[in-house]
């Protein structure tokens, strides 16, 4: 089997309203991707394609070496998947749920979902009806993580979860992440997360991946700059501005290309750089959305 | 096919949806039971009470096996695990065809079985073989409903019209002259007619449960 554990090429799918426009993406084993996009911007219909739940129009999806959805059943043998909208059944209970996943999954591991009954405070004997919300996320990340599935897809599983739920749920990722063969999407609009767990980015807009990138490298490159620029001298054109703020006098730059040349740059070209100031995650996710829609309007 | 998965599913299944099946096996012998008294009314009370718990369980099990769970976004969570759309739907088809034949062959048995008591008319015997495996059909368009429309309102329109055309049926089969030649007498007989009405049923059965899966092998989008 290859090293790439999710591969997407060309893949395509149009709804009356929206269309997944030619995603192509590689997810190398052992790597953490952080999936991010506003709501509506096609992350779901690409984890659905990946998971064999939604047929692609068009391109070729490969998970674990298998193909979807033709060979879904196969592949989600080894896959782990916990959604924000994806529901226990709330009659039974989790030790009920706990017996029907491992009577499924030949890898589960009732040693390590004892260990996170109890590390998320969970009592087997409930119903599911019975929980809070977090907890309910708790719980299906408990399922999906105890089989010891190769690919953890997680498809917003922190949305509304209260401060203390949501850290929970982050920190047994974060555990997890010391296995170093498992291979992790994690899909979120909630970009303080992503950046905590993920050492790849993809930013979808519109349905299109517009990012893809290491995490270092995607906050290396992305600055904003404070300039000084004198009356007699032109705001410098440097690489991959993105977005002019502030005034002609006091231009703020965002660009996507920053190395230390552009500084030097901008002294050359009579400007004076009074800082530059890094970007958070959701900083250059909204500038990049932003400067993507700003070239091509919906 | 993964078989194994298959009967997994089945028996997830049969574990939310027991106490429904189980009940509705002493509710219909009780119904069954008024019969005995021997009194006109109760034969007429016996066959509503016994349509409707025979009715109501096919519909509820339809509803909840597949509508509810797409409606409380567990289908999310099946899905999840390793099984194919094939698996899943011939799952469904199964766990709501054996769910059902819980309670009605019973009751089938049963209702056959008072009709062959001393004094009773024989001659319907026939007759409620032929509206029992109707109901059979009632379930499993509803079921067909359920799992190709996945929405509550078209497979509410699907127990509505099957719940009719139960009534419809049962009128047009009840005046065939080959069923209602022989309805009232005190021996069975089987006609030509009867066989082949009760066949024709029976061959239905399949042909819808078939239907089923040619329409979800065409489906793309399962989620």
């Amino acid at each position: 089997m290859s090293d790439i554990c999710v591969r997407f090429t060309a893949v395509s799918k149009k709804y009356p309203h929206f269309l997944l426009d030619n995603i192509s993406l590689e997810l190398p084993a052992g790597s953490i991707l952080g999936f991010i996009g506003a709501n509506g911007a096609g992350k779901s219909t690409t984890i659905r394609i990946l998971m064999g739940l939604v047929r692609q129009d068009s391109g070729a999806v490969e998970v674990l070496g298998h193909s979807m959805p033709a060979d879904q059943a196969a592949a989600k043998q080894k896959i782990g998947f916990v959604s924000e909208d994806m529901r226990l059944y709330g009659a039974a209970t989790l030790a009920w749920h706990m017996s029907f996943v491992a009577s499924i999954y030949p890898d589960w591991n009732q040693a390590y979902a004892d260990k996170l009954v109890r590390r998320f405070d969970l009592k087997p004997q409930q119903k599911i009806k019975g929980l809070s919300h977090g907890q309910r996320v708790k719980a299906a990340l408990l399922l999906a993580l105890a089989h010891q599935p190769r690919l953890l897809v997680l498809d917003e599983p922190t949305t509304g979860l209260d401060p203390v739920a949501r850290r929970e749920v982050l920190a047994e990722l974060m555990a997890v992440l010391a296995d170093e063969e498992r291979t992790i999407l994690f899909s979120s609009h909630n970009t303080l997360d992503v950046e905590q767990i993920s050492d790849r980015i993809a930013f979808i807009d519109r349905g299109r991946i517009i990012d893809f990138a290491d995490k270092e490298s995607l906050l290396d490159r992305w600055r904003r700059l404070r300039l000084v620029v004198p009356a007699t001298a032109a705001l410098p054109h440097l690489p991959g501005i993105v977005e002019v703020g502030g005034s002609d006098r006091l231009p703020v730059l965002t660009t996507s290309q920053f190395d230390p040349s552009v500084l030097s740059l901008c002294t050359d070209r009579g400007a004076t750089v009074q800082a530059v100031d890094t970007m958070t995650l959701e900083e250059i996710f909204v500038a990049n959305v932003q400067s993507r829609r700003e070239l091509q309007p919906a | 096919m993964n078989y194994a998965m298959v009967r997994r599913l089945i028996l997830k299944d049969w574990y939310l949806n027991r106490w429904l099946i189980m009940a509705s096996v002493p509710a219909g012998l009780a119904s069954l039971a008024i019969v005995l008294t021997g009194k006109p009314v109760a034969f007429l009370l016996c066959i509503i009470l016994l349509c409707m718990i025979i009715i109501g369980v096919g519909a509820q099990l339809a509803m909840a096996t597949t509508i509810n769970e797409r409606k409380e976004q567990t289908l999310a969570f099946v899905m999840s695990l390793p099984v194919s759309w094939r698996e899943y739907t011939a799952a469904k088809i199964l766990a709501n065809l054996i769910l059902f034949l819980i309670p009605w062959l019973p009751l089938t048995a049963g209702a056959l079985c008072v009709l062959l008591l001393p004094g009773a008319t024989r001659g319907l015997v026939p007759y409620t073989a032929i509206m029992s495996v109707e109901m059979l059909i009632t379930t499993c368009l509803i079921v067909v409903a359920g799992i190709i429309t996945e929405s509550q309102a078209w497979t509410t329109v699907g127990i509505f019209c099957s719940s009719l055309g139960l009534n419809v049926l049962g009128y047009v089969f009840a005046h065939l002259r080959g069923i209602s030649r022989y309805m009232w007498g005190a021996q069975v007989h089987w006609s030509p007619t009867a066989w082949f009405v009760l066949i024709g049923e029976l061959l239905m059965v399949p042909l819808l449960l078939g239907l089923t899966f040619f329409v979800q092998s065409r489906k793309t989008d399962f989620l």
